[in-house]
């Protein structure tokens, strides 16, 4: 006996988000201004002090923006603080961030 | 993932630091975020493990240039994939061809589905009376339309009846609302969402609300239950290996639908789950909440509510909650969820307790000590946990900061009218459980159930 074919389509659903431009880039991270971003977590304090230091030995005009300068990007009001957030890059004249932890 | 593309948008290289084993969801959250090829900095391996040493070398000696290849590499922009829509027919076999073609595209869970057909999905259809193409809500973690559409295609596949429609509808519902933070479904606890059940649909559709009423077993908890799970994978785009795009670390498997015994609280003088939400009783409505895991079983005896409410604070409260408190003091929210059984509520509502009286007596009896607390939030991750900088903050209540003691004991639950009660399970025996909550994530979201307009006439098959 044969047994029956089925014709079936697909579960998922289409996709919604847009794409987005590439930032521009620098060529090197010398005299530029590199802001911290921080979800108080996975030991993000420990990292960024090690960062800023090696960075510091490998480009001594590096200028860093602290962490607590832009708020908690995962904690109860992280909608307000990612919203917030281009306006606070410009105003702290950011050239590149770091966001950490994912763990 | 969100701060790095939001400095992207503002013309800002950004760079996140995802731990190894997060790369795949890093990836996947940047995609659907509209930049799939974000420079992410990877650190190696687990920093929660590495000693103080360890960690200081892997940042400067891997992630630091890991990091400085991120900000000063050329990245490609992203290209969205051509993708099938709704009635396209994308595979024809037999059964057997079917399961292995959705199982090698990671559209099933590893067990058989019922084949989405153009004809079983549209016998769903029947039963809404909405229109196919409207959209429910956009999902994260990977931004797709959930639609009246795929909502009965993935209802088909889970084995649902067709009758189940209204209800899967409401369920979507309740998890695209933003407050539900669907995006966060993947996180590590492994939180599974539960549904909660009320109204006369529970009759109506054989839903089990008695012995076993948490355990698969009955099609219409069960099915219902394997569909969500299916949609978080589907549409949401939560998957274990491969991929990684849900990292719950051990997790745990999905719920069944959690139905109210009605009788049993009509007779004790008490609401249903679904009045203390808000709704009027005789109303079908549904309750999805997270469930990060389950107290032990409580086994309260003896026709005093106080012997019951002492053995409710110490098994659910102090031996099981009390682990989880230090998530929801950190983002200010938590509602964990009381399983009573028939025979348990009515000692209460005997003895004159109301529902508000168990919230009052579990929250003032059930305590932590701070010393606990501070060293599961620190081994969880949370790198500032200080409780009286939360209560300073306004997040947690004044209660949590009454001195500097690290050894003082402080409530397990944070605030009464915080604490969900549901009658359900074997009216038989004398048991109870809590389903603790994961905190901002996965918060109580309720919706009436919107049934179609000649949902009286229309044939109901006897569930399994």
């Amino acid at each position: 006996m044969r047994e029956p074919v089925y014709q079936v389509v697909w579960p998922l659903g289409k996709s919604a988000y847009e794409i987005l431009p590439v930032a521009d880039i620098a060529s090197s991270l010398g005299g530029k201004t590199v802001c911290e971003l921080w979800d108080w977590a996975f030991r993000g304090q420990e990292m960024f002090a090690v960062i800023r230091e090696t960075l510091k030995q490998r480009f001594p005009d590096i200028r860093f923006v602290d962490y607590d300068k832009f708020g908690n990007i995962l904690g109860r009001n992280d909608a307000e603080v990612i919203a917030a957030l281009p306006a606070l890059l410009r105003q702290h004249g950011c050239d590149a961030v770091i966001s950490a932890v994912g763990a | 993932m969100r701060a790095s593309i939001a400095a992207e948008k503002a013309g800002i290289r950004g760079t996140p630091i995802v731990a190894t084993g997060f790369l795949g969801q890093a990836r996947a959250t940047a995609r659907a975020l509209g930049l799939e090829n974000l420079a992410i900095s990877e650190y190696p391996g687990v920093p929660m493990t590495d000693s103080p040493e360890e960690l200081r070398n892997k940042v400067a000696g891997v992630l630091v240039d890991n990091i400085i290849r991120g900000l000063t590499s050329s990245i490609e922009p992203s290209e969205k994939p051509v993708e099938p829509g709704p009635r396209d027919i994308v595979f024809k076999g037999t059964l057997k061809q079917v399961h292995k073609f959705f199982y090698e595209n990671l559209w099933t869970d590893g067990l058989p589905i019922i084949p989405p057909t153009l004809e079983n999905v549209d016998e769903f259809l029947r039963f809404t009376d909405k229109s196919p193409s409207e959209i429910v809500g956009i999902l994260p973690l990977e931004m797709r339309e959930a639609t009246v559409w795929n909502i009965a295609v993935n209802g088909v596949m889970a084995g649902c009846l067709p009758e189940y429609m209204p209800v899967l509808i409401a369920v979507v519902e309740a998890i695209a609302e933003p407050v539900f933070r669907l995006g966060d479904a993947g996180s590590t606890p492994g939180w599974e969402p539960l549904i909660i059940l009320n109204g006369p649909i529970i009759k109506q559709l054989d839903f089990n609300y008695a012995s076993g009423a948490m355990r698969v077993g009955k099609q219409a908890n069960t099915s219902i239950g394997r569909f969500l799970r299916l949609f978080l994978r589907n549409v949401a785009g939560f998957r274990i290996t491969p991929g990684g795009t849900d990292k719950g670390s051990i997790a745990a498997t999905f719920n069944v639908v959690l139905a109210e015994n009605e009788d049993a609280v009509t007779s004790l003088g008490w609401e249903p789950f679904s009045v203390d939400r808000g709704f009027h009783r005789g109303e079908n409505v549904i309750t999805v909440q997270s469930v990060a895991y389950t107290s032990p079983p409580a086994y309260s005896g003896g026709d005093n509510p106080l012997d019951h409410m002492e053995t409710l604070a110490e098994v659910i409260g102090r031996r099981s909650a009390a682990c989880w408190v230090f998530t929801g003091v950190h983002y200010g929210k938590w509602f964990p969820l009381l399983v009573i059984s028939p025979s348990v509520a009515k000692v209460l509502a005997k003895g004159g307790w109301t529902k508000d009286d168990v919230r009052r007596y579990l929250y003032e009896n059930a305590k932590v000590s701070v010393a606990l607390l501070d060293k599961l939030a620190r081994q969880c991750g949370n790198s500032t946990f200080d409780l009286c900088e939360y209560v300073d903050q306004g997040i947690a209540p004044k209660v949590y900061c009454e001195s500097s003691d690290p050894d003082r004991m402080v409530p397990v639950f944070m605030r009464p009218d915080w604490i969900g009660i549901v009658v359900s399970g074997d009216p038989g025996r004398n048991q109870n459980k809590g389903y603790i909550q994961n905190h901002e994530q996965g918060p109580p979201v309720s919706k009436r159930i919107k049934l179609p307009w000649n949902w009286e006439s229309m044939p109901k098959q006897p569930g399994a």
